[in-house]
């Protein structure tokens, strides 16, 4: 299974270079090519300047956004008063696309990384706060009568029973929120920034150098990747208790 | 009185609105009173051209969706009830899952134009991987028992797929639309933002720039309303068309 999942890969790749080779239109570039482009970037001071203006905004803002949306979301799933008053706006507002605050946000805070960071918080916000709150919500109630019998506290109770069998939930959360700090990060970047990959795109795309172009979509794609198998080995250790499913 | 909580907040928030517009602490560019906004709104509203900016983004926000729908669903179904097209297919998916597609935006511009049609690409892209992945979760899940009595009763595979497996799997899909219906609102105006001369995202970007806050802020309210809409309808529509399932459709 394993093979066959690299050799899927590895055909895509081999098409394309071999569709390259036939030739195709100048913007769209070889992955031989490429590679050489990434690696000549690599050597570049300017390069590592982009991508750590870029992390630097989308990592406070996912950080932020996310463990907001899961104490609120545990808090939420656990007390009703909370949830009555937290809940129905968080679901109103859930289905509203938060980019359009960005300009909002702009005109308030100024156009520097500040409102970029809160723009990234505020979306991933939302996929953590309505999966922490499912999961504390589901917690099996004989588990927590158990526990009440047994003589636990409340705050016991909350911290050995409820968050542990929100965990998986959480981390499903926190994996869409990841994705989303990473695109939110590359748009607000692209419609407007002084540095960062997303600006390093748009300068690429307006000079026509394509190869900038696929350097910086290389780097945000292994970024995006590296990241979450990161938080899949997170999720393996902190869950090893837990079968593994999907 | 649950029911009205939400509208006690979004009440209040609207008063503090008003109370800083009131305290003149702020320029009015930053917080413009709340009438020159509902002004600016039914402005909108009356206005041909503007809805038909509305119309413009809508057209290219469902248009991709439609498409990511048709293909998300069929590749979903596949991967879910083949063993062999999951292998082949799975890399590709599971692979890109955490790649930002926004950020083949450039290309697409070079490669489908500037129009709408690197939007709807684009649009088609992002929104096919909520509705692949679910889908294939619920094809998988299907109840072996109610597929071994199926062919046990004589049905064709065919009728099994028709009458088991879809309905089965379909809550699963409306789970996957509703999440992908958001991100392809999100995505129209994402790139109306970056680059484009019509829709939603370009009107906000074009007051913000001509500095005309009140207007942005009544573009900003459609295109909340627009995604409130555009959800709710979904919503209705799956109550209707999967009444037997009540499976919460927030996550998955």
């Amino acid at each position: 299974m394993r093979i066959l999942r690299f050799a899927v890969l590895l055909l895509v790749v081999l098409a394309w270079q071999l569709l390259w080779l036939r030739g195709l239109p100048e913007y769209v570039l070889g992955p031989v090519e490429i590679l050489q482009h990434f690696g000549a970037a690599l050597g570049e001071r300017e390069f590592y300047d982009h991508v750590g203006a870029s992390l630097m905004r989308s990592l406070p803002g996912f950080a932020i956004g996310t463990l907001l949306g899961i104490a609120l979301g545990l808090a939420a799933g656990v007390a009703r008063s909370f949830d009555q008053m937290l809940s129905p706006v968080v679901f109103l507002t859930y289905p509203v696309p938060k980019i359009v605050m960005l300009p909002l946000f702009m005109l308030w805070f100024g156009i520097g990384d500040f409102s970029k960071i809160l723009i990234i918080a505020l979306a991933c916000f939302y996929p953590t706060f309505i999966n922490a709150y499912y999961g504390a919500k589901a917690t099996p109630a004989i588990l927590v009568w158990s526990g009440l019998n047994m003589g636990a506290g409340r705050w016991r109770i909350f911290l050995r029973v409820v968050v542990p069998n929100a965990l998986p939930q959480i981390f499903a959360g926190i994996r869409v929120s990841m994705a989303l700090s990473f695109i939110v990060m590359f748009a607000t970047e692209m419609i407007n920034a002084r540095s960062g990959l997303g600006h390093m795109i748009r300068v690429a795309e307006n000079s026509l150098r394509f190869d900038l172009m696929y350097v910086s979509l290389l780097s945000i794609a292994i970024l995006g990747y590296a990241s979450d198998q990161l938080l899949r080995l997170g999720r393996e250790r902190v869950l090893a208790w837990q079968e593994q499913g999907a | 009185m649950r029911r009205l909580l939400p509208f006690v907040l979004i009440g209040a928030a609207l008063l503090a609105w008003e109370l800083v517009v009131r305290s003149g602490l702020w320029s009015p560019l930053l917080f413009p009173p709340l009438e020159k906004i509902l002004n600016e709104l039914i402005l909108f509203f009356s206005k041909s051209e503007s809805l038909m900016e509305a119309w413009v983004s809508l057209y290219r926000a469902l248009g991709g969706f439609a498409l990511a729908a048709v293909a998300g669903v069929a590749i979903g179904m596949l991967m879910g009830r083949s063993a062999f097209a999951a292998a082949l297919l799975d890399p590709l998916f599971s692979g890109t899952y955490a790649v930002p597609k926004i950020a083949l935006f450039p290309i697409f511009i070079f490669v489908f134009g500037i129009g709408s049609l690197s939007k709807v690409a684009l649009v088609f892209l992002e929104c096919i991987y909520p509705i692949v992945i679910v889908t294939c979760q619920g094809a998988r899940g299907v109840n072996r028992i109610l597929l071994w009595s199926a062919r046990n009763m004589g049905e064709s595979r065919l009728r099994t797929f028709g009458r088991v497996v879809i309905p089965a799997t379909a809550p699963y899909i409306f789970a996957g639309f509703r999440v992908a219906l958001p991100v392809a609102l999100i995505v129209v105006i994402i790139t109306e933002m970056i680059s484009s001369a019509d829709g939603l995202g370009y009107m906000v970007i074009y007051a913000l720039s001509s500095l005309k806050t009140d207007r942005m802020l009544a573009v900003v309210a459609v295109i909340a309303l627009l995604g409130l809409a555009l959800d709710r309808a979904l919503v209705l529509l799956r109550d209707r068309l999967v009444y037997w399932e009540k499976l919460e459709t927030y996550y998955v």
